[in-house]
């Protein structure tokens, strides 16, 4: 049985408009300077915005693997 | 459909009843520490982020999800999940665009934020919308209590001779009578530290529940290998079927759920408001987000998995036909002796009201934030002093919470015909937020959004969306990615999305015109009578194309013109009547004026300096007012000036802030380690006396 349709479709569709979504905001902050990146407490914040973002592509992408094994 | 009832036996009534006094007498116990309507609302801005962030799960976990995700997750597997684990994409536009914002510039309710950056118009529409918002949340917070008990209780019982049946509305009645009770004399600061321990409890009783029940199948392999592959996805099919599918659910709830949840709901923004700095409120939100909702998702899905597991293993044990709504307390009451189901049911039910009595209060907040206080004004109403002042308010918010707790159970008939309470939430959430997080999202993000711009999104975005409620085949179909229009609730999901685009279309097309509409509007003013006899007849003409809209007159090409008429002429009329001032309205309320927002909340220039931690003793100073006074060798330690912003709280860590005060730094003294401070200040603090206490400088 094919699951595309039920798995890396929606994963794709997920983090592809997500990140359009997420990007935007980190773009959008930082552009504004909301986001100061001369700031070392900043700086630690970005990086934490991006651990988060790949934090759940991985745990997304690790389950999908482990139900499709 | 197999409905469930008389479940549970009396050994877990008993605990039920235990819980909920102990529970009961914990929030009153943190009651006595509200002593004004700051307290009531926000806790007085002390916590720190670990206290919040486990007092969120029990209002995030909370409400309806047990029910709703338990039951999502018997009919379609661990895909019941997603909506816990994407909420990461708009955290960025809230850790650095709203929460800033909405500490830094004071604002106690989200109206209160329109009237500031928009206009009172904006602030009228927008308490309109945000109350429907939290009380329809309240219905469906409510409406899941109702299904949460009534497999436990019997079909009727005889009282007087008369038998009377338990129905869903009469359940939800009494729950309501024993929520209303406790929110009236408990208030935020209550609020927090029963959601504290109700959220510990909550994630160990999900997980009690998870281990048995794996334990019950055998073992974590034989669950696994019982499950068929599609209910082992995390994610749902992308379009199918309408009533579960990703695409519908991602616009619904990663996009509108999500920005609704971060932005607009009241509840959850008062609990990052009780944050001591801007910073913990971050931390709270980050570590909530990454890890708290993932290990939620887990407790409040399980049942339902591994109700799915046992209906395959052993269908005649849990039958593939329960009801969805019910599988959480059937797979409890299965796996689980007499006791620890009374206990689970308990964690489940307590929490559920605690949900309730967030939303419930912060509802309060609004109604005497943005209705009692403008209505005071307008009235001219006058108080000896502000204690009388902070007096009459709380007494307002407390029967404002009785009546709001009064249409939340009214909001109830409006959701209880949804085959499920997710169903139900879905189509609320797909509906209600769109206009305001638009609305919020602009207003933050784009310093040319005016009163024109977001009174237009409002009036011609919610003139859209009923004309898509009405004609979802012609308007909504063009977004629906593929998904099968069910006719008896069409779109459930998707229509976020197309409410999305609708509201975001009138917001860009109206303040791209803007310079149009200046101009025309300066013309109409300049043609004095004849100008104002133009915007007279234009507000008629604006007024009746919504009514037509609203009641639904004539054909779909009648309405969608005078939805076109709304949204054109309605930027012109507020060009013309409302007054703005886009510097003076967007000083300190967008992402682009942080650093302004930061001066304009200390009152100086901000001290960036980076100090360090100190330890003092206080001692009263009766003279003294809001200052406090270290001395100088404290207070370079603190890298601090006089006029700078401090925060002193117990050194004791496990108390998270309760007793911590936020105050201004005086003339300094001679005196290592003596914090000098009025009667006030010690009593506000709640500082026992002879105790360590920690002071940082604040910014």
């Amino acid at each position: 049985m094919d699951y595309f349709s039920h798995s890396w479709l929606p994963y794709m569709y997920l983090y592809g408009l997500g990140a359009i979504f997420f990007f935007s905001g980190v773009y959008l902050v930082w552009k504004t300077n909301a986001l100061d990146m001369r700031k070392p407490h900043h700086r630690r914040w970005m990086t934490v915005l991006f651990l988060g973002y790949g934090w759940f592509m991985a745990v997304h992408g690790i389950l999908t693997f482990l139900a499709l094994r | 459909m197999e409905t469930f009832h008389n479940i549970g036996t009396s050994t877990d009534w008993i605990v039920m009843i235990i819980y909920f006094m102990a529970v009961m007498l914990f929030g009153s116990y943190f009651g006595r520490y509200t002593k004004n309507t700051s307290d009531f609302f926000f806790g007085g801005r002390r916590f720190s982020w670990w206290l919040i962030t486990m007092s969120i799960v029990a209002t995030g976990v909370g409400s309806h999800s047990f029910v709703k995700y338990s039951a999502k997750g018997f009919e379609h597997g661990i895909s019941s999940s997603m909506t816990y684990l994407n909420d990461w994409f708009f955290v960025p536009f809230f850790m650095f665009g709203w929460l800033p914002i909405i500490v830094y510039s004071k604002v106690r309710s989200i109206p209160e934020y329109f009237e500031k950056r928009f206009s009172p118009s904006a602030r009228f529409l927008a308490t309109i919308l945000l109350l429907l918002y939290m009380i329809g949340y309240i219905g469906i917070g409510f409406l899941t209590l109702g299904k949460a008990v009534i497999p436990m209780l019997p079909e009727a019982f005889t009282m007087m001779g008369a038998v009377v049946d338990i129905t869903l509305m009469r359940a939800i009645i009494v729950i309501a009578i024993i929520t209303g009770i406790y929110i009236t004399f408990g208030g935020q600061t209550a609020v927090i530290f029963t959601d504290l321990l109700q959220g510990v409890i909550l994630l160990f009783a999900g997980f009690l529940l998870f281990f048995i029940g794996i334990s019950y199948l055998g073992g974590f392999s034989a669950f696994w290998d019982l499950l068929p592959t599609t209910w082992k996805l995390p994610l749902a099919d992308f379009n199918q079927p309408s009533s579960f599918n990703f695409v519908g659910i991602f616009w619904q709830d990663a996009v509108a759920g999500s920005i609704g949840f971060l932005f607009m709901n009241q509840g959850l923004l008062m609990r990052f408001m009780a944050c001591k700095s801007v910073n913990e409120g971050r931390k709270a939100a980050a570590i909530n987000i990454m890890f708290v909702l993932p290990l939620s998702a887990v407790v409040v899905g399980n049942a339902g998995w591994l109700g799915k597991a046992i209906s395959v293993a052993t269908p005649d044990i849990i039958s593939p036909k329960t009801s969805p709504d019910e599988i959480f307390v059937v797979v409890a009451s299965i796996i689980t002796s007499p006791g620890v189901f009374g206990f689970v049911m308990a964690a489940l039910t307590a929490a559920l009201m605690s949900t309730v009595d967030t939303l419930i209060n912060a509802t309060a907040a609004i109604c005497v934030n943005d209705i009692y206080r403008p209505l005071a004004k307008f009235f001219g109403s006058t108080f000896k002093n502000e204690e009388e002042k902070d007096r009459k308010e709380l007494y307002v918010a407390r029967w404002v919470s009785i009546a709001i707790t009064i249409l939340g159970v009214v909001a109830v008939l409006a959701f209880k015909n949804f085959p499920t309470v997710y169903e139900a939430h879905g189509y609320f959430h797909s509906t209600l937020t769109p206009p305001l997080v638009v609305a919020i999202f602009m207003g933050v993000f784009w310093k040319r959004f005016t009163p024109a711009g977001v009174i237009t999104t409002f009036l011609g975005g919610v003139a859209l969306m009923i004309l898509g409620a009405r004609f979802p085949g012609i308007l909504i179909a063009p977004f629906d990615h593929g998904i099968e229009m069910n006719a008896a609730r069409p779109y459930s999901y998707i229509r976020a999305f197309y409410n999305t685009v609708a509201c975001v279309g009138v917001g860009v097309f109206v303040t791209m015109a803007g310079s149009l509409y200046a101009k025309l509007s300066s013309q109409f003013k300049n043609e004095d009578y004849n100008g104002s006899a133009k915007m007279m007849i234009s507000s008629v003409i604006a007024s009746l194309a919504f009514l037509v809209i609203l009641f639904g007159f004539q054909s779909i090409s009648f309405q969608l013109v005078n939805a076109f008429l709304v949204i054109t002429l309605v930027p012109l009329i507020i060009y013309y009547y409302v007054p703005y001032d886009e510097v003076k309205a967007t000083e300190g309320l967008t992402a682009l004026s942080l650093e302004s927002a930061k001066r304009m909340f200390k009152g100086s220039d901000i001290n960036d300096t980076e100090g360090q931690i100190v330890e003092i003793q206080y001692q009263l100073d009766e003279e003294l007012g809001k200052d406090i006074r270290f001395s100088q060798n404290d207070m370079d330690k603190m890298a601090a000036n006089v006029g700078d912003l401090v925060y002193v709280s117990d050194r004791r860590k496990w108390l998270g802030g309760l007793k911590s005060i936020h105050a201004v730094y005086g003339e300094p003294h001679a005196e290592d380690g003596i914090v000098y401070m009025s009667q006030s200040n010690i009593e506000s603090g709640l500082f026992d006396e002879g105790r360590i206490l920690e002071a940082e400088k604040e910014m």
